[in-house]
């Protein structure tokens, strides 16, 4: 699982200040999860690609550097790209390349690349919507989509809480490398460093269960009740929200129109390299 | 086990959706009847906290390092698999969101392996388990059967999807889940047994055994 310490970069970098930054926040999670969408569904490398360079557009349109989000890519990528990588030799299919046991196939090699493509395509759209957007901003933009009530309520808590734990984090780390304590250290026994870390992990859960308690009854003397509803700030997308959002349906339309007459032009972009 | 964006078709993903809503549905229902209106700060600070936990790294031989899940654990604190589907659905959505850990279209398969299958798994293990050998060790047992079943499941999805084929995906998410499952189970006995020590009220297992005393 990704370093949730990281959590307060991201945030610092959604606070900045650009087009993309300023767009509505059900515009840009509405986006980020339709171009997903569409990216999910193709079965030929040509929509994704296009998408990906529309996405580094507003990378670049967003301020964001690209080094950085290609670093943050790569240290996504080994969660999915542990299982495109044996693709090519699991899949059945035509032998390509063979050493000993070991076959690539056609099919396989094929759907590990979509594969692959997809997952990027899929995170690039994800690293901007957390770098342009601010965790408030995030479940405010879920209450407005009409999230059921008890949900958004819970989601909108627990992003305000976050930092507190993330710092908590960071000062449980700092104190057990000041002390040299290292999980992989063979210098202490094993069963004292699972001990250690379990303990660690029960604190954590007992801080998150009495702070729970705490924020219960700072909210009940402040008026909270079971038929509290939250405040949404009022905010209605801007002519240049709706023009962002139904651009990349155009697009997409446009995309899928172009595969459905031209796929045998574009090669092998345009080829269904799909298994199911 | 977090399964990225692309590699469940859309069809399946939907019907991972339909679960969830289902889930969240009955989740939503069990928390207004059983945790007053103290169930909103408590469970939102909880998922907070098990963010947070989720990324501790646990020490697993080898040198390799991996992190708990808990969605047994807190199924077991409340007693209530509901719990976890709830904690698990923001935790899970805001790491897809944030980190790109586990995809937005998988999302309802994530949920369904972490928070229902883990869920459901551990706390009826431990309850079928409890009365013979006792609170900790069936809390232990039901920890490390979530992990295996949860694993199972997510190799039975990504089989089903074509993605990776169940004859090599099974045995190697279980073989290595078997490992993984150990030491979650052993942390969830030591954060129950810390609980227990520290905090016995918060223990649905404790508020049980009072009313079968009185």
């Amino acid at each position: 699982m990704a370093d949730i310490t990281q959590i307060i970069r991201f945030d610092d970098l959604a606070s900045k200040n650009s087009p993309i930054h300023n767009l509505e926040g059900r515009i840009k999670l509405i986006s980020t999860i339709f171009i997903i969408l569409v990216c999910v569904v193709s079965k030929e490398l040509f929509i994704p690609i296009m998408f990906e360079i529309i996405l580094l557009t507003i990378l670049k349109i967003a301020n964001l550097s690209y080094i950085d989000s290609f670093k943050r890519l790569l240290m996504l990528l080994p969660f999915g790209g542990a299982i495109i990588i044996f693709q090519p030799f699991i899949q059945p299919g035509n032998i390509i390349w063979s050493y000993s046991w070991l076959h690539i196939t056609d099919v396989g090699l094929n759907w590990g690349i979509l594969l692959l493509v997809r997952l990027i395509v899929s995170l690039t759209a994800i690293i901007i919507y957390s770098s342009t957007t601010p965790l408030q901003e995030m479940a405010s933009s879920f209450r407005k989509l009409k999230m059921p009530r008890d949900l958004a309520m819970i989601l909108s808590i627990m992003v305000r809480f976050l930092f507190l734990f993330v710092d908590e984090l960071a000062a449980i780390r700092k104190s057990q490398k000041s002390r040299n304590f290292n999980i992989h250290s063979n210098n202490t026994p094993y069963k004292w460093r699972v001990k250690q870390v379990g303990y660690t992990i029960g604190m954590m859960f007992l801080k998150a269960y009495e702070q729970g308690e705490r924020v219960h009854k700072s909210m009940v003397s402040r008026g909270f009740s079971d038929t509290s509803e939250m405040f949404n700030e009022k905010s209605t997308p801007e002519k240049s929200d709706y023009i962002y959002l139904i651009s990349i349906i155009i697009i997409a339309i446009i995309l899928e129109i172009i595969i459905i007459k031209y796929s045998g032009q574009l090669g092998y972009l345009g080829q269904n390299l799909a298994i199911n | 086990m977090h399964i990225p964006d692309g590699f469940i078709p859309i069809t399946q993903c939907i019907v991972y959706y339909i679960i969830l809503i289902v889930a969240l549905y009955f989740s939503v229902r069990w928390a207004r009847n059983n945790l007053d209106e103290k169930r909103i700060p408590l469970l939102a600070v909880l998922a907070a906290g098990i963010f947070a936990i989720m990324s501790m790294n646990m020490p697993i031989p080898f040198g390799t390092s991996g992190h708990m899940v808990g969605g047994a654990l807190v199924a077991i604190v409340f007693l209530a698999p509901e719990a976890a589907v709830l904690v698990f659905t923001v935790v899970l959505l805001i790491q897809a969101l944030i980190f790109g850990d586990g995809g937005i279209t998988a999302l309802g398969a994530n949920v369904l392996n972490m928070a229902i299958i883990g869920g459901f798994v551990g706390l009826y293990t431990f309850k079928g388990l409890k009365g013979f050998v006792g609170n900790y060790a069936a809390a232990g047992i039901g920890a490390w059967l979530a992990t295996v079943m949860a694993a199972l499941a997510c190799a039975i999805e990504m089989g089903i999807a074509g993605t990776f084929p169940m004859n090599i995906g099974i045995p190697s998410m279980v073989l290595y889940h078997f490992f993984i499952g150990i030491i979650e189970a052993v942390l969830t006995v030591i954060v129950l047994v810390a609980l227990d020590k520290f905090r016995p009220d918060l223990l649905a297992w404790n508020d049980e055994s009072a009313k079968g005393d009185a």
